[in-house]
């Protein structure tokens, strides 16, 4: 088919590397593809937001060639994602006219992306433009993320920009994203690891949820036992020192942290969904950007830094709920890798689940503290799928 | 041929409409194919059908949209066509009864479809002369009440043919109703190809998939999978579905610290893509009037280890081939079938593979093939009339002994019984 359609490419071949900043490194900016304005939310307490609701200040004026078919009206644009195992996303679509005709890929302009929106946010960094481009023989189009980019941490909204019309929200399709069921293969040549999970919001429409962490202290087979919780976790891009501790960290600041001392683990978690063959450093390269579309560096450093290339290390901890006692309230549980590091959040958030809050959960139990009051104590993942712990205080004339 | 199906709605999610859909799509191939839907409650179907299959409505049950059925005072009446033992009595009324009836006794099909025991009443009973009329049997006739069975086979010898979904419930038609001059075959619920690649048996996660109600089992299931994370923690169960039993799995689950390896994952739109991330499917329910998980599970490259419960699954699977049955209910066989394809990887991979393989023959277009022979030898049948007044007759034979034998006010109140 026409890959003339790229050609502004030097070599004929589509970009795949992109800036968070809309714009392909180095391409001169092509036709109508002007860089997604920044967007302006009107309410950011609101859930998801139609695009009618967010009002998006008029794109700088500048000559727009005409071009040389009218811009198609498309339908429902529906997006299929694939995950690879390094866990760059593809995204798949296939365009249809109001009539339920399928629209050629001759006949999109060019120009057409996926672009992704970072919910709530605006600024250069909120909004990411992937180009789409034709695939050979079959008349679909495909943008893709490499897992070489950077995507901040949120809910990224998808839409369909074509030239310089207003882009309109992608419905979900097929999401193929078996290779993220066991955690994918981050990557630990990164300075950073990034995972996005392509889900559907509650409107019906597609979203990319994404994490940016490094180091990161992934949570696994958590156990609720009598008086405690066991939690089998694994530390990416910090080294596991003599020092390390968990910490609960009180939301009412009037409490003070708890502190315990962490145990390095020989074996690794063998709960499902754990890679089982335990610590391991990226087997396949990294995929790369093309010349001259470098990534840029995370925040530690020269990926390949020494320091960002420790190998994931297990770890046991130990948390009597009675150190979280007395009192009413979530704790939040980080990871500190040594006495001098700054404390890691744990999470869970390698795999293929966005939402872990009502997939993972785990039984309450009942703690008395020192005068004999009865507490209620329980483990849970937040919105973000983080790791806290809620302790309510048990009316006990109610409890019988 | 002109082939029109009637279905109760085709802007559901659940398998009638989703088997109707993929039937009518494979025989628009050929024929001219019309979906009509008795109801309409929302503006698009879940499942948009293409193919030139044409879809109406009969009544507009969108509050928002000027031509709104539902304050009809003809729709405040109860139905007298429609069927009381049919469960969706109580949605149908005498506007349906109208309008139902004023497009079967004008419509121009070949061939008329009904798609569940009280439409294929209106088929019986109002269709005009000339076409063929067809019942489906998505349930079974086991399942029914005796004042359903009493109804179908006074209703249906007006039919020209019943299709199960299973033999064993068309043995059970031709055995206990004995319907005179009324062909009964069994014709699968179709499953097409996914969109997604099949699984290759490598991710140790075993995935089960339906609403979470009573019979489904979910609970032996969960008990089953506790005896296999005994031997290997390192394997998983996800169970995607919703229904009135979560509270209670959720408990069970927490009860037998299974809190780290079985998940309750919700529902799932597409869910083919949610079995390709797993290497085992389990079903384990109590009953199954056919069994579209199985065979989903199977065009995704899943081995199923499937409980041999009535009706379904032992006409899908081949045990030991593509597949393992194991005694209903029983918690360590179904242990013992998960295991033996856990703990052997080439087993499992070669079972997918047959599996693969062998779920072809739901495809849409070989189930639309018999189908379509099945429509073609009726419409042909030169003594199709003679057969059906004969039909007819002996249906108000029937009916009549039953009148009798339940007393006149049955009679008078005709398929209200």
């Amino acid at each position: 088919m026409t890959l003339a359609l790229f050609g502004t490419s030097p070599s004929g071949v589509p970009p795949r590397g992109v800036s968070p900043h809309g714009m392909p490194h180095g391409m001169p900016p092509r036709g109508a593809a002007v860089a997604a304005p920044p967007l302006e939310v009107t309410s950011p307490s609101g859930p998801e937001l139609p695009v009618s609701e967010i009002s998006v200040p008029e794109a700088p004026v500048r000559a727009v060639p005409a071009p040389e078919t009218p811009v198609p009206e498309v339908h429902h644009p529906r997006v299929d994602c694939t995950a690879d195992s390094t866990v760059g996303l593809t995204f798949t679509v296939r365009l249809f006219g109001k009539d339920a005709k399928e629209i050629a890929a001759s006949q999109v302009p060019e120009s057409a992306a996926v672009l992704l929106r970072l919910r709530h946010q605006h600024g250069p960094d909120a909004s990411l433009r992937l180009p789409l481009s034709p695939v050979a023989a079959d008349g679909r189009l495909r943008a893709t993320l490499p897992s070489t980019t950077q995507l901040p941490e949120g809910r990224w909204d998808a839409y369909l920009s074509l030239a310089d019309e207003e882009p309109q929200r992608l419905l979900p399709g097929v999401h193929d994203l078996r290779a993220l069921v066991d955690g994918g293969s981050p990557s630990d040549a990164h300075a950073w690891l990034g995972v996005r999970i392509p889900y559907t919001t509650k409107n019906g429409n597609l979203a990319v949820r994404a994490w940016l962490r490094r180091p990161h202290a992934e949570a696994g087979t958590l156990r609720v036992e009598d008086g405690t919780m066991v939690l089998q976790g694994r530390l990416y891009g910090a080294r596991l020192t003599a020092t390390a501790s968990l910490e609960a960290l009180p939301r009412d600041a009037a409490a003070s942290p708890v502190r315990l001392p962490v145990r390095p683990d020989s074996g690794a978690d063998s709960g499902p969904g754990r890679a089982p063959e335990g610590p391991k450093t990226s087997s396949r390269a990294p995929e790369r950007a093309p010349e001259g579309l470098e990534t840029p560096e995370g925040p530690e450093g020269e990926p390949g830094d020494a320091d960002a290339r420790h190998a994931a290390r297990d770890f046991t901890v130990e948390l009597p709920f009675t150190s979280l006692l007395p009192g009413h309230q979530a704790w939040d549980l980080w990871l500190r890798p040594s006495a001098d590091e700054e404390p890691v959040r744990l999470a869970r958030i390698l795999d293929d689940i966005p939402d872990k809050k009502r997939i993972f959960t785990y039984p309450s139990r009942r703690v008395a503290d020192r005068d004999g009051a009865l507490h209620s104590v329980k483990p849970y993942y937040t919105i973000n799928n983080n790791l806290s712990v809620q302790v309510s205080t048990v009316d006990t004339q109610a409890a019988g | 041929m002109h082939i029109s199906f009637l279905i109760f709605s085709a802007y559901g999610m659940g398998g009638t409409v989703r088997t109707t859909f993929n039937l009518a799509q494979a025989l628009a191939e050929q024929h001219e194919v019309e979906v009509v839907s008795v109801f309409r409650y929302r503006d698009r179907p879940f499942f948009e059908p293409d193919n030139g299959v044409r879809l109406s409505s009969l009544v507009d049950m969108r509050r928002h949209r000027p031509t709104f059925d539902g304050d009809d005072p003809e729709h405040a009446r109860p139905a007298k066509v429609f069927p009381a033992a049919d469960g969706q009595y109580k949605q149908h009324s005498a506007l349906t009864d109208r309008k139902i009836g004023e497009y079967l006794s004008s419509t121009e099909a070949d061939v008329v479809v009904g798609t569940r025991p009280g439409l294929n009443v209106h088929v019986a009973r109002q269709t005009r002369r000339g076409p063929v009329r067809l019942g489906q049997e998505h349930l079974t006739l086991a399942t029914h009440s005796a004042r359903m069975k009493r109804l179908l086979r006074r209703t249906y010898p007006r039919l020209d043919a019943v299709t199960t979904v299973t033999e064993a419930d068309a043995r059970d038609y031709r055995s206990t109703l004995r319907l005179p001059g009324v062909r009964v075959e069994s014709l699968p619920n179709s499953v097409p190809e996914p969109d997604v690649a099949p699984a290759d048996g490598s991710r140790k996660w075993v995935v089960a998939a339906g609403r979470l109600a009573p019979a489904k089992r979910y609970d032996v299931l969960i008990r089953a999978f506790g005896e296999v994370v005994r031997e290997r923690p390192d394997w998983g169960l996800r169970i995607y579905g919703h229904g009135r039993e979560a509270n209670k799995l959720r408990k069970l689950i927490d009860e037998l610290g299974l809190y780290n390896h079985v998940y309750l994952m919700g529902s799932a739109n597409p869910i083919e893509a949610e079995w390709v991330k797993g290497s085992i499917c389990a079903v384990t329910s109590s009953l199954e009037s056919f069994g579209m998980t199985i065979v989903e599970a199977m065009r995704c490259g899943l081995p199923v280890v499937a409980t041999d419960c009535p009706h379904g699954p032992k006409e899908i699977i081949r045990d030991g081939v593509d597949g393992l049955l194991v005694p209903t209910g029983d918690v360590q066989a179904i242990a013992g079938g998960l295991l033996r394809l856990i703990n052997d990887e080439g087993l499992r991979t070669r079972m997918g593979k047959a599996a693969h393989s062998a779920s072809a023959r739901f495809d849409p277009s070989q189930v639309a093939a018999r189908y379509e022979e099945l429509m073609t030898s009726l419409v042909n049948r030169r003594s199709g009339t003679l057969h059906r007044a004969r039909g007819t007759l002996l249906g108000g034979a029937y009916a009549a002994r039953e009148a009798a034998r339940l007393g006149v006010k049955y009679a008078l109140e005709g398929a209200r019984t």
